[in-house]
């Protein structure tokens, strides 16, 4: 390929028969002269028939291939007639004319071909697409499209017929003929064309239709049979159309340096609007590639072209003529540097119905696109008014050029990657705001949360506020508490810390007592210390005081709990409590109940440890109760059991004697703890008494202890 | 009705107003205001004569120099060329010298040939004598018009002439390159797209009326060239830079064949 050079080079001697019998030779017939190319084959011929085994080894000398006896004897006949006319043409001219000027054959190697092809994957496409026999998406849409036509259905028939007709006949020369010409092929098919047409115009089938009808039915002619074959017209393997569109396609590469100020159009390349206008038009232009059918590559030039006189027009302000257009059709072509360029318009030229490239506006710009093509293969420093040595190192690539073209290129990149990134960046602002408002959100939930809590919290409280209530104790109770204790004369054997802590307190009560309550306060005193000294069992005196009179119910219940205190300050055992002895309790204390709970929270550690004593305390109660009626039966219940829970502890030690008596509990073990306990207490006295906010008591109660025994 | 399509190619230098002149005769002729938007290069409009609709194909070509050498594509199959050339630059008057004798050397099929000297209302910057434009016409057998652009100036009998021209070639039967066809109605045989459509039967029914009186409507001898026979059958060339037309050296023997 690489040393295929213009006619011009070639020497007298490259032209004489290969065989050396001084006649020319010729390229068709493999160098050889005609004779010696008819003796050859014949010879081969021979050989094939001799054995078919070698057949394939013949057909390297560039006869035929692949085929089936009864094929190469038709092919013997129909080559043997071409033969005979070539030697006639060659005879009469022996310097051939251009037209007549044989194509050369397998130019390149069917390998190389293939390679070729493989390079163009729509080729290879529609290769596979185009597999016979097997009813493609083109096929069945062009079924439909038949159906769709206004003919009669004879006409019909007969359109179909004389589309298999011309399909049967270029598959029969594309495979019996050794020697391909591709404007054989063009005539067969172009002879098609004008009998087709002549049947449709003449026809009795045709007769009724209309003469728009008539047009559709040659154009579907036309495109059925050019898209059914493309694959096997579209630039053959024996033309050179595909060196064609590669030598075409450098060419404009290499020019890739032309602006159009060099071809005088009134493209602004810099400007936005008309870029994107050159643009439609480049892609209509490349978009030629496409398309199957002859027709529709014309349609696709026209788009392309009226696209360009947009263009022309906008940056003119004014119709633009053929002098403005051609440069800017030159300039497109050159920008979009199309695919298989030269393919295309062969395919085009050979293939399609003739009159469409000669006349119509299709043919109009089919012939300007031709013109732009020849015009860029044969370009010259003088077509473009530049210096012989500038286009030389233009073209060399010596001098570094740079068009606005390409710098619009560049820049429009550059421009459409700021605007890909700012795309991004709105998109990340977005999602950022998103964020942004869904802390906020959350934030104002979270407070609005906190707002609930603490207001809910508060409607709590308010409902149910904590206030901690001095421990009072009737005055008479003490006294009578303390009368009682006196009466039995058993402090000595109290022994308990309570008693030990309350020795004291009592003693300086009895003394009080035994000095006939002369006073209010002292009194008060004494029972405040009390309470202290006791706030640990009894810190709401009021709910012991309701709870009280279910004491004798506990007591058969102590066993279940801790400690008779956890059964009186638990809500829920409250009001478990209180359902089971309804009549007793008072709906409405629940909510001192649920206060009480939640102030004795603290306390409920410290009583644990003493559910040995708290345990045994309820039976003082019983005990109580035996001396109780002895004392006072007619005093209400509450005022009672008030007093009963203050002495419940003071009376432990009495108890304790009589735990055993009882026989439900057991001694408790945590008794040898009741010294820890007691320091204890003794620490947790002052802290209530600062709840009383009154010292006096405090010291009274730190200092007292001896007094009593003093007393004593 | 007879019908007649001809391919009209529209040669000229650059800036003579060639284009100029095909808008302004399509707008004249559409009576409309507005000048034609898109394509305004290519136009088909119908003239009817008589009895014969004759459709006009009008090629505008690129007249700048640089592209002479593509011009034979243009006019390649044409059946008529309106020259155009500007009567106040001398040169573009040359210039069509040269065009006509490119037309003489590639043109085989005979071709009516249309002189328009344009730019009429510029008369004060003649510089191409009328005299001289219209010998030169007679000798290379084509008729003279002058015409304004500016002013509408004979630019409808530049065409109508054509057209006629057209109609005596059909009748001659010289030129196969020229559709003549039996026509009822519409068009046979035609795939184009028509731009623009002209009836110029108002005109064409009233032969005598003023726009057929005119001082330089002559008909011009068509060119007889060596009056190749053409096939009829649609062939067609193939383009004249086409690869295959160089002979080449030597040839990759072919080992098999595929196909």
């Amino acid at each position: 390929m690489a040393n295929r050079a213009p006619m011009l080079r070639i020497g007298q001697q490259d032209l004489k028969c290969r065989q050396g019998c001084g006649y020319y030779g010729n390229t068709q017939f493999d160098g050889l002269c005609s004779k010696c190319f008819r003796e050859r084959n014949d010879k081969q011929r021979k050989k094939q028939r001799a054995s078919e085994y070698h057949e394939a080894a013949n057909s390297a000398g560039g006869s035929i291939e692949r085929r089936s006896p009864q094929h190469s004897l038709s092919l013997d006949r129909v080559k043997k007639k071409q033969q005979q006319q070539q030697q006639h043409e060659s005879d009469s001219s022996p310097v051939a004319t251009a037209s007549t000027m044989p194509r050369k054959k397998f130019t390149v190697p069917a390998v190389l071909q293939k390679t070729l092809k493989n390079t163009f994957p729509a080729a290879v496409a529609q290769q596979q697409q185009h597999q016979p026999r097997i009813p493609s998406a083109t096929e069945s849409q062009f079924m439909l499209q038949l159906r769709q036509l206004r003919l009669p259905d004879d006409a019909k028939r007969k359109l179909k017929s004389e589309i298999q007709r011309l399909d049967h006949e270029i598959r029969k020369y594309m495979n019996n003929h050794s020697s391909k010409n591709v404007d054989e092929l063009s005539d067969l098919v172009q002879n098609a064309y004008t009998r087709f047409a002549d049947i449709v115009h003449n026809d009795a089938r045709f007769e009724i239709a209309t003469n728009e009808d008539r047009e559709s039915a040659i154009d579907f002619f036309e495109k059925v049979v050019m898209t059914q074959n493309h694959n096997l017209l579209f630039s053959p393997y024996f033309t050179t159309d595909e060196e064609s569109d590669i030598k075409v396609q450098k060419r404009i590469r290499q020019l890739s340096w032309i602006t159009s100020k060099h071809l005088d159009c009134s493209i602004d390349e810099v400007n936005a609007e008309a870029r994107d206008l050159v643009y439609n038009a480049i892609s209509e232009l490349v978009g030629i590639d496409s398309y199957y059918s002859p027709q529709e590559k014309l349609l696709c030039t026209v788009r392309c072209c009226r696209h360009i006189f947009e263009l022309l027009k906008s940056s003119k302000g004014g119709p633009a003529s053929a002098d403005d257009f051609l440069p800017a059709l030159i300039f497109v072509v050159l920008k979009a540097n199309p695919v298989r360029l030269h393919s295309n318009l062969n395919f085009v030229n050979r293939f399609t119905i003739a009159s469409r490239v000669m006349s119509g506006e299709g043919g109009y710009y089919f012939t300007n696109l031709c013109s732009a093509i020849a015009f860029i293969e044969n370009l010259n420093n003088e077509s473009l008014s530049i210096g012989a040595d500038e286009f030389e190192s233009l073209m060399s690539g010596a001098q570094a050029f740079s068009t606005p073209w390409e710098s619009a290129l560049l820049a429009c990149e550059s421009l459409h990657l700021i605007s890909e990134n700012m795309k991004c960046m709105e998109q990340l602002q977005k999602r950022n705001t998103a964020i942004s408002n869904g802390i906020k959100d959350f934030e104002r939930e979270l407070l609005e949360f906190q707002r609930e809590v603490t207001e809910k919290v508060d409607t709590v409280m308010a409902k149910a506020p904590l206030t901690l209530l001095p421990i009072k104790t009737p005055p008479h109770l003490i006294a009578q508490a303390r009368a009682h204790l006196a009466q039995d004369g058993v402090e000595a054997a109290v022994g308990h810390y309570s008693s030990n802590l309350l020795s004291g307190a009592h003693n300086q009560h009895s003394l009080i007592a035994a000095k006939g309550k002369e006073k209010e306060k002292p009194v008060e005193e004494a029972q405040l210390e009390a309470s202290h000294t006791l706030s640990l069992k009894d810190t709401s005196v009021s709910s012991v005081g309701r709870l009280s009179p279910l004491h004798h119910q506990l007591a058969q219940t102590d066993q279940l709990f801790a400690s008779p205190l956890f059964n009186n300050y638990t809500p829920f055992d409250a009001v478990s409590l209180l359902e089971e002895s309804s009549e007793h309790a008072d709906v409405l204390m629940l909510g001192h109940e649920f206060q009480g709970g939640l102030t004795n929270i603290n306390y409920d550690f410290d009583l644990s440890d003493q559910s040995g004593d708290n345990s045994v305390a309820d039976d003082p109660k019983l005990n109580l109760d035996e001396f109780d009626p002895l004392a006072q039966r007619g005093i209400p219940k509450a005022p009672v059991v008030a007093e009963t829970s203050v002495l419940d502890t003071t009376l432990d030690s009495l108890i304790d004697s009589d735990v055993p008596a009882t026989g439900v509990l057991l001694p408790s073990p945590l008794k040898p703890e009741v010294a820890n306990y007691r320091g204890f207490s003794n620490f947790d006295i002052p802290s209530i008494s600062c709840n009383t906010g009154d010292f006096s008591s405090l010291n009274q109660d730190v200092n007292d202890p001896g007094q009593p025994t003093n007393n004593k | 009705m007879r019908g007649i399509e001809g391919k009209v190619v529209v040669l000229g230098s650059r800036g003579v107003g060639k284009s100029r002149l095909v808008i302004k005769y399509i707008k004249n002729a559409l009576h409309r205001s507005e000048e034609p938007t898109i394509a305004v290069s290519f136009f088909t409009c119908n003239i009817i004569l008589e009895n014969v609709k004759i459709k006009l194909q009008i090629w505008d070509t690129a007249g700048q120099e640089r592209f002479r050498a593509v011009a034979p594509m243009y006019y390649r199959n044409a059946n008529a060329a309106i020259l155009v050339f500007d009567m106040t630059q001398y040169k573009t008057f040359t210039e069509i010298k040269s065009w006509i004798q490119e037309l003489h050397r590639n043109v085989q099929d005979p071709m009516i040939l249309t002189l328009v000297g344009n730019k009429m209302d510029m008369q004060s910057q003649r510089a191409v004598s009328r005299d001289e434009a219209y010998l030169f016409a007679s000798s290379i057998g084509a008729t003279y018009f002058e015409t304004s652009t500016e002013t509408d100036q004979g630019l409808e009998q530049v065409f109508l002439s054509t057209a006629m021209g057209l109609v005596r070639l059909a009748d001659e039967g010289k030129s196969h390159s020229l559709r003549s066809f039996e026509s009822s109605d519409s068009l046979a045989y035609t795939n184009s797209n028509t731009a623009f459509s002209y009836t110029a039967a108002a005109l064409a029914r009233n032969p005598d009326s003023a726009a057929f009186r005119l001082p330089y409507v002559h008909i011009g001898i068509p060119v007889d060239g060596q009056d190749v026979k053409a096939t009829g059958e649609g062939r067609l060339e193939t383009p004249s830079w086409a690869i295959e037309h160089i002979a080449l050296g030597e040839v990759e023997k072919p080992r098999w064949c595929c196909y």
